[in-house]
């Protein structure tokens, strides 16, 4: 066997094993049913903020959790303890992407949180005559 | 038809018409370069340059008019509307030109632009490049092209085509037929267009006036070397265009790898995510292509001096052009959707970005088939699919099977034309080395790649999961069910999923970095080698081990190990190659610096972030009660105004809050550590017990191991004692040593941001930012040296939690001395309530608090509240709400004041804030390799540029 045949073999299987690996590791999109039907396992779970129920955050207590509902695009909602600071402008977020898993007692408790604000591209020119 | 007001039409008008005139321009370029090349005609060439020239003033034009718009602020004009405001200083007027999708795409083509009249200008000067000229500008015009149509903004029937940043307001779709579009003056009528809505805070920094610039030159200058590969395929000369593309390839490999560490240090100087480098798919898009284009530029060195490996140059340089493509893509036509922060949404792009990467992919493998006929069955078999996936509206399908034809016809390509019969190179020679470093460089491009595609790899899939379905029902593995679920997200652990692979092939390049220039063209005498490599091996043995003891790596984390020696090796075998093999002849270094300057970048992201230290983890060691088990592990530090905490190496007292502008800065002192001395006598609190000091001492690190020599325990003392008794601490606060001001951009418009404020040592960077703050200011108003009140509606007998205390409501009374009742008159009604202050950090601790509030005619006008300063806490009454009428005349508690009367108690804590703060260890390892790399990439540019074609490693 010559050499470049060896050379070619390790290449398609490396990258092969990239492809695998990286659809292996990709976390999956779910509702909020789904992630709380299987406690423990990591979703990605995008929704909005539930305006109606309370946003907590105590930082004198615990400055990296902040607890609020979230509605998934079901319209289901959940309540969600966030391992982070509140961030800035949670209030105004127009979508929120959950990063984390349920637990037993049903709440979603997010390691992390993508939120998109309102904001340059998607706010659309809102002028009034 | 209505005469508007104040509207400035003719700059709108002026730039639709160079949109079309640069359009035509480079049609006619194409055209002209096209011909030319095809019946090598010096008439058909001269054409071209006449199209190119119009198209190039036409761009010029373009941008002056978008200019002068956003400079006289006519916000009639949508693009300046939306990416501009009065308040905005004028510096950052660059940043608006390029913030929105238009601004970025006209940079891109600017900068097409540039180096293509610089070709035209050097092979008009330059006989090596002369033949050069047509067929590479046929290739720069067609995108030009592409380009100038994204910027077009015309409807073709119901379809967009581009979107151009002429255009008005009123003439936008969504507003056309609004009642105030009638209206002659509505520039004036309307307060919304007296100002534009702004720049985005987080790109009003100076890093966003330099970055995009760079960065779009970069990946402008990746289409240089793919034309040159087309052209060499098109002409039949698969190795003559190697030497002129050089340079520009050099070029590129340095302007945009400036561009992805500028951006680099943007994030980590003004964004807030703790770091210079994410794996955020924005991130990825451009490295991915800088990582082909050093493979390729690596593999030109090879072919320009025998064919070897000439189809994987091929593969590298189309690819790189052909990643640029995806990449716009991938951000900018909203594929990626909710999984990157900061991408582009899709503005209806999609069509267009995905037939300029599908045209010029096609274009591509099309070229590298052999023979005529090959040629036009795969244009022919491209073009059915095309029609058949817009007609059938089974694009996916249409688009899989593209790609597998492509596959296939890249194999056809390489056995017919590539092939080599020659006998393999030797295994001790630089073109086997330097051929092996540009496939893993290739891999590693891939794998990213492939992991920041995931939410392409849904589309993809879903036309395929029928047949994953089956396979997940016959092999009952979750993997396919997963895959035919298309609901994948990217890895959820992005940082250790890309480290996981980057970091092994991190290893290997540097590897292959270190010694590959040792070696010499063709064959090496393997004892010279040895000779020459060996000190810098055992150097940087020697190195490593010394890293590895000195930040405490542990042989858990060997893949970091591997790298760090890796990294040093590359290090010093390239900075010792100077002396040793150049003899210090400067003028050839070029490779060396750069090598050197990229193994210094890894080695100081690789030290930064594996080393990195929140020193705000855990600072309060509080019992974070009734959390769930995730939760227990808190990285932010709170501060109270006022407060000295420990933290890493320093106390970090927060000062005050002081606004400029639209910016609130945090303002924190940083004072050294001081060994804490105790005389005789002494008496400390540890816990519930109190000790005295049986000498002169200083403290230890920790009490227990003081306790037995130097401290008494007390057998007995009063609660008063242990009230008063400060508690035992190992330091104390000694010099302020500097400050730091993270602050908080404040925007009603597109939110506020938090920018971090680094303290830079030689060694190592203290970077703290702003998670969570008050913004209240003091004003005349507000105080704001408390956070804002929280409203608790209690009854009396009630007990309220809050973070520090526990208040147990005693009794709600009415004030009715005589003193009172004669100052106030008999308007007023002062209430009292009585409250029971429970410590619970200190349980064993009681205050009491007493807040008043005057009633006039039945409505509270004024309060007094009760201030508990140890515990941090304000207690104001707001209301008071009794079932039974006061009596009038008694002082005391109202009688029967059970649970019936309710109040509402307005409950402040101090003014604090949450800061994160992280330690980046040798982060100027880091920022000098990417000056060294781009030093050393710019002097192998000058130096092939000046037409020393010997290399470094020639003699």
């Amino acid at each position: 066997m010559k050499r470049s045949h060896i050379i070619a073999i390790v290449i398609i299987a490396v990258a092969i094993g990239a492809l695998v690996g990286s659809l292996y590791d990709s976390s999956t999109y779910a509702d909020l049913g789904q992630a709380l039907s299987n406690p423990g396992k990591e979703y990605h779970v995008v929704g909005t903020l539930d305006r109606s129920q309370e946003i907590v955050y105590e930082p004198s207590m615990n400055a990296s959790l902040t607890s609020f509902s979230m509605r998934d695009l079901q319209g289901r909602t959940c309540r969600v303890h966030l391992a982070k600071a509140k961030p800035q402008d949670l209030e105004r977020s127009e979508r929120l992407v959950l990063i984390g898993e349920a637990n037993a007692n049903g709440d979603f408790e997010a390691r992390d949180m993508l939120m998109k604000c309102p904001s340059k591209y998607n706010e659309e020119n809102k002028v009034e005559g | 038809m209505v005469e508007y007001i104040g509207e400035h039409l003719w700059a709108g008008q002026l730039g639709h018409a160079l949109a079309i005139i640069s359009l035509v321009g480079a049609g006619l370029g194409t055209l002209g370069f096209f011909l030319g090349t095809a019946r090598n005609s010096i008439e058909w060439a001269r054409l071209g340059r006449i199209g190119f020239r119009l198209h190039s003033v036409a761009v010029v034009g373009i941008v002056v008019t978008l200019f002068t718009m956003l400079f006289n602020h006519w916000f009639e004009y949508d693009y300046v509307w939306k990416h501009s405001n009065l308040q905005m200083p004028l510096k950052f007027i660059a940043s608006c030109f390029w913030e929105g999708q238009e601004g970025s795409f006209l940079l891109w083509t600017f900068w097409h632009m540039v180096l293509g009249n610089v070709f035209i200008w050097r092979s008009r000067n330059g006989q090596a490049l002369a033949p050069w000229e047509s067929p590479v500008m046929t290739v720069i015009s067609s995108v030009q092209v592409f380009l100038a149509t994204m910027l077009l903004g015309i409807y073709v029937g119901d379809i967009r085509v581009g979107s151009s940043p002429f255009l008005l307001i009123r003439e936008l779709p969504e507003n056309i037929g609004l009642p105030w579009t009638g209206m002659a003056n509505y520039l004036r009528a309307i307060p919304q267009f007296s100002d534009g809505r702004g720049l985005n805070p987080l790109l009003q920094n100076y890093w966003m006036v330099i970055h995009p610039p760079t960065l779009f030159l970069g990946f402008a200058s990746t289409l240089i070397p793919f034309a040159f590969a087309i052209a060499g395929l098109w002409k039949g000369d698969k190795r003559g265009w190697i030497a002129p593309a050089l340079p520009w390839t050099y070029f590129g490999i340095m302007i945009l790898g400036t561009g992805i560490l500028m951006g680099g240090a943007w994030a980590y100087e003004a964004l807030s995510f703790g770091g210079f480098w994410a794996w955020d798919p924005v991130e990825n898009a451009s490295l991915v292509p800088w990582l082909t284009l050093v493979g390729a530029g690596h593999l030109m060195l090879v072919n320009k001096r025998k064919p070897t490996a000439l189809f994987s140059l091929f593969l590298l340089t189309l690819i790189t052009f052909i990643l640029i493509l995806y990449s716009t893509f991938l951000t900018r036509s909203g594929v990626l959707g909710d999984t990157s922060v900061h991408s582009f949404t899709g503005d209806g792009m999609l069509p267009g970005l995905l037939f300029f990467l599908l045209f010029f992919t096609t274009l591509s493998v099309m070229m590298l088939l052999n023979d005529r006929s090959d040629r036009r069955f795969f244009l022919l078999l491209s073009l059915v699919l095309l029609v058949i996936g817009i007609g059938f509206r089974i694009q996916v399908q249409a688009i899989l099977l593209f790609g597998a034809i492509c596959i296939g016809m890249l194999v056809n390509a390489y056995r017919n034309g590539f092939a080599s019969k020659e006998p393999e190179e030797s295994l001790w020679s630089r073109e086997f080395w330097l051929f092996i470093g540009s496939l893993v460089l290739l891999l590693s491009a891939v794998q990213i790649t492939f992991s920041t595609s995931v939410p392409v790899w849904n589309l993809l899939l879903e036309p395929l999961s029928p047949m994953f379905w089956w396979l997940a029902d016959h092999t009952d593995l979750a993997f396919f069910r997963e895959l035919a679920d298309a609901r994948m997200a990217p890895p959820s652990e992005a940082i250790q999923h890309y480290n996981k692979w980057q970091i092994p092939f991190a290893f290997i390049v540097t590897l292959l970095v270190a010694f590959t220039q040792y070696l010499r063209w063709k064959d090496s005498d393997l004892k010279r080698f040895r000779q020459q490599i060996g000190i810098s091996l055992a150097l940087s043995l020697v190195l490593a081990i010394l890293g590895v003891y000195f930040l405490e790596y542990s042989l858990m984390e060997w893949q970091l190990v591997l790298l760090l020696f890796s990294a040093i090796f590359a290090i010093v075998a390239n900075a010792l190659y100077i002396p040793r093999v150049l003899k210090g002849r400067l003028k050839n270094a070029g490779a060396s610096v750069a090598h050197v300057g990229f193994a210094l970048v890894l080695l100081g992201a690789l030290i930064s972030t594996s080393r990195q230290n929140e020193v705000s983890r855990n600072t309060r060691n509080m019992d974070l009660r009734f959390l769930s088990d995730g939760f227990d592990n808190s990285e932010d530090i709170l501060l109270y105004r006022g407060d000295t905490l420990r933290m890493g190496d320093h106390f970090v007292h927060y000062r005050e809050k002081r606004q400029e502008g639209v910016n609130l800065f945090y303002e924190m002192d940083y004072f050294s550590v001081e060994p804490r001395h105790y005389s005789k006598g002494d008496t400390v609190r540890v816990g519930d017990m109190l000790f005295t000091a049986l000498d002169a001492h200083q403290a230890g690190m920790y009490f227990l191991e003081d306790q037995p020599t130097h401290w008494d325990p007390m057998e007995n003392f009063t609660r008063r004692d242990l009230w008063y008794a400060s508690e035992w601490t190992s330091a104390k606060p000694g010099s302020r040593d500097f400050e730091l001001a993270p602050f908080i951009q404040i925007n009603p418009r597109f939110g506020n941001v938090a920018e971090p404020s680094t303290k830079h040592w030689l060694d190592r960077d203290l970077y703290t930012h702003v998670r969570y703050a008050d913004m209240t200011m003091a004003s005349d108003t507000a105080d704001d040296s408390w956070m804002p009140d929280r409203l608790f509606e209690k009854h009396v007998g009630d007990t309220i939690i809050t973070p520090s205390a526990m208040a147990i409501i005693d009794s709600v009374y009415m004030v009715k001395d005589s003193v009172t009742r004669e100052m106030l008159g008999e308007r007023y009604t002062v209430y009292a309530a009585r409250l029971r202050v429970r410590d619970l950090y200190q349980r064993d601790r009681w205050f009491e608090a007493k807040p008043l509030v005057i009633y006039a005619d039945g409505q509270p006008v004024m309060g007094k509240a009760a201030e508990l300063e140890s515990l941090r806490i304000r207690y104001s009454l707001a209301t008071v709400q009794m079932d039974q009428p006061p009596v009038i005349g008694h002082s005391g508690p109202i009688p029967g004041s059970g649970g019936n009367t309710t109040i509402g108690l307005n409950i402040a804590e101090s003014e604090f804030l949450v800061l994160q703060a992280i330690v980046f260890p040798g982060i100027n390892i880091l920022w000098i390799g990417c000056v060294l790399l781009f030093l050393g990439t710019g002097m192998a540019v000058s130096q092939r540029v000046a037409g020393r074609s010997a290399s470094a490693g020639d003699q």
